[in-house]
């Protein structure tokens, strides 16, 4: 009789101990692994900014080799998804279900983003620093998804009041693509222009299989705008910039912080990007380097950005990386992350990492200042991350010269 | 009026680039009876030797170009003998997916050696410049673009008309049995058919990489190209040049009077509208099957 009670005895406790330690584990986490994934265009139009993935990659592999965080190394889990969401969807659940993810990190584009956000919020998974403006990501917010990206509104907002305020001009056009992108710059121009009385004198949208851009540029000729907003992707940049001069346009060309990749413009615009004002998300503090001064990403002063030039890019890119904005942007935009989960501790839960980054205030890397805060449901901001946003203008040795400090932008709601 | 005018003179020049990748596809489709969607990228694979000659390697231009040229004839003619020629008894929608399959193959080999970042290719003349008559401006490179255009279609007509090759090519294009029957080797002229179309596409891809390369640069000119075709007819050479005109023309027109957010895919519409009225193309003989 003892024998079998010994034997059950032990069974029992193998079993509650087993419960527990189900319990107390977490998915994606082991003693010496922590599981993140990402996807990220490697493939297809979207590819230049597949650099995103790869950066953080690097980063990882840096933190990796300084000793991981609490004794758990990062193992990162990239995929190429195309920028098609239907593959973003299938990536994201192969990785979750087959292997197990902790958190996920970055991932580029609305559209994909948009396909995989209630799969993984449904789930309670973190998803933080999704590499694109759109509001979306915290209207409404959700407690497991942290926006790190400011948000597109503000680089519209910030050019058009500069342009009024500081330049003196009154006919402002804009050229954007025809998405979520493109159409958050309409708004936020239009929202702030009216602040002034002013309307944008052409709104022109810009498809993005369109390749020619006589019919946009002789639209913007004839509206006699003094500046032009282009809130498109670099290759339309390059595009209506160069058929501008072509057609003796030369406006004051201001864009946002997609085409801030000042080496990469000047090269694919043959140098016509000189002299374009652009909006910035880090990369340099301008507080800093101080308005009026000229810094130059591929030498830079900032600290942080340094290191990881040293550290991260040189070590663990490709031999054939370019050392670039969008490289660099996938480390800026897992920053608060990492710092998060070296506040959590030892014991790491997904609900302890959330816990620290409500706790993140003011934190600074490589882009500007990040806040959060407990999450409400009905309160955007607590998930907005970074809200300010500085200008810089190209110079002709592709460098940029500081115009502004940074300037925090006004949230509008969807729909207001 | 002067917008007017510019818009035409905008349609034209843009034509002349999308009557180029057309030309490329109606040589194939007479030789080989496709519809060629490899025709993109057998002027992107020469286009990026091109730009890895030019930046990497600093070659002169005038070695450059011709280099890129023989190897677009090479590559054409390889990819006729090497895949095409070994599909067995294949139907026109075999033939099509052959095709599909070696677009996918060379862009992803593109995209895989060379990356995916956009670059601008050194070429001779400026993209900036322009010429400037009365109130309407053409771009050196817009009208580089027409004068190269219409030196090949003068070209190719008077190779087709008078020289051995091209009177061989017509005769196979047109009964391929008979050909064989009167001595002319029809393998062979089909490859070089190949390797001609490519010659012309990687013209045309030239042409557009001062302003951007990239993986994907080829698509669009590719599909108007031969939405000007089919618009023209399939097996009309002068019809795939009138036909690119048009959808040049007409592409720019609705973009400046009617609706630019609609602009690309007006050339759509007009296939449409032409396959409605007349399948065979506006400029082709009445559509007849060889059998």
């Amino acid at each position: 009789m003892k024998k079998y009670l010994v034997y059950v005895l032990t069974f029992m406790t193998v079993v509650v101990l087993g419960l527990a330690f189900n319990a107390a584990a977490e998915e994606g986490i082991t003693d010496t692994e922590i599981h993140i994934g990402q996807w990220g265009p490697q493939t297809g139009p979207a590819a230049p900014w597949g650099a995103v993935a790869r950066g953080t990659d690097a980063y990882f592999k840096m933190i990796n080799e300084e000793g991981g965080i609490h004794g758990r190394k990062l193992v990162h889990h990239y995929f190429d998804d195309g920028y098609n969401p239907a593959k973003t969807m299938g990536g994201v659940k192969q990785l979750q279900e087959d292997i197990g993810m902790f958190a996920w990190v970055s991932g580029v584009g609305t559209a994909p983003g948009l396909a995989v956000k209630d799969y993984l919020m449904d789930r309670k998974i973190p998803w933080i620093g999704p590499s694109a403006g759109s509001r979306h990501w915290i209207e409404p917010p959700n407690k497991y998804l942290f926006n790190t990206y400011p948000l597109y509104l503000g680089d519209a907002q910030l050019l058009c009041k500069y342009a009024v305020e500081t330049l003196g001009f009154k006919n402002i056009a804009i050229a954007y693509q025809n998405d979520d992108y493109g159409k958050q710059g309409l708004e936020g121009a239009q929202k702030q222009l009216a602040k002034s009385g002013l309307k944008l004198v052409a709104e022109i949208p810009v498809n993005v299989a369109d390749v020619d851009m006589k019919p946009h540029i002789m639209k913007f000729r004839n509206s006699e705008a003094e500046a032009v907003l282009l809130f498109v992707g670099p290759g339309h940049v390059a595009r209506l910039q160069g058929t501008g001069k072509a057609m003796q346009f030369e406006p004051q060309w201001m864009t946002s912080t997609t085409c801030g990749d000042i080496p990469l413009m000047m090269a694919i615009t043959k140098g016509g990007y000189a002299g374009t004002i652009l909006a910035s998300f880090g990369m340099m503090d301008p507080t800093a380097v101080g308005i009026g001064n000229i810094e130059d990403v591929n030498a830079s002063t900032h600290p942080v950005l340094k290191k990881y030039h040293e550290e991260a890019f040189k070590k663990f890119a490709a031999k054939e990386e370019r050392w670039g904005l969008t490289f660099a942007a996938g480390m800026g935009y897992v920053e608060p992350m990492i710092e998060a989960l070296k506040n959590c501790g030892r014991d790491l839960t997904r609900e302890k990492l959330v816990a620290e980054m409500e706790k993140i205030k003011d934190f600074q890397g490589i882009m500007g200042k990040v806040s959060f805060a407990p999450f409400k449901a009905n309160d955007p901001s607590c998930r907005i991350g970074q809200t300010t946003v500085f200008l810089a203008q190209a110079t002709a040795d592709a460098k940029a010269k500081v115009l502004t400090d940074w300037v925090k932008t006004e949230y509008i709601p969807m729909g207001k | 009026m002067v917008d007017f005018l510019q818009m035409v003179l905008s349609g034209i020049a843009v034509g002349s680039s999308y009557a180029l990748m057309g030309l490329g596809m109606v040589l194939i489709y007479k030789a080989s009876e496709v519809p060629n969607f490899v025709q993109g990228e057998m002027a992107l694979l020469p286009v990026f030797i091109a730009f890895m000659l030019l930046s990497t390697y600093n070659i002169p231009y005038y070695i450059a170009f011709p280099a890129t040229l023989i190897f677009a004839f090479i590559l054409g003619c390889f990819l006729e003998f090497a895949i095409l020629r070994r599909a067995k008894e294949p139907n026109i929608l075999g033939l099509i997916i052959i095709t599909i399959g070696m677009e996918m193959m060379l862009l992803g080999f593109v995209s895989w050696k060379f990356g995916a970042d956009q670059r601008a290719m050194p070429f001779p003349i400026s993209t900036y410049d322009s010429i400037i008559i009365g109130d309407v401006f053409i771009s050196s490179l817009d009208l580089l673009t027409l004068v190269v255009a219409l030196v090949i279609m003068l070209t190719l007509f008077l190779f087709f008309r008078f020289s051995r090759m091209g009177v061989a090519m017509k005769a196979t294009q047109m009964n391929e049995n008979a050909a064989a029957l009167m001595g002319i080797k029809t393998k062979q002229i089909r490859m070089v058919t190949w390797g001609i179309s490519a010659v012309v596409g990687c013209v045309a891809g030239l042409l557009a990489a001062p302003v951007l390369v990239e993986p994907y640069m080829m698509w669009g000119p590719m599909l108007k190209g031969f939405a000007g075709a089919v618009v023209g007819g399939m097996t009309s050479l002068p019809g795939a040049v009138f036909g690119a005109y048009i959808v040049g023309i007409v592409e720019h027109l609705f973009g400046g009077y009617i609706s630019i957010e609609f602009k690309s895919v007006v050339a759509f519409a007009i296939i449409v509208i032409v396959l409605c009225i007349k399948p065979s193309g506006l400029f082709a003989r009445h559509y007849v099957k060889k059998v």
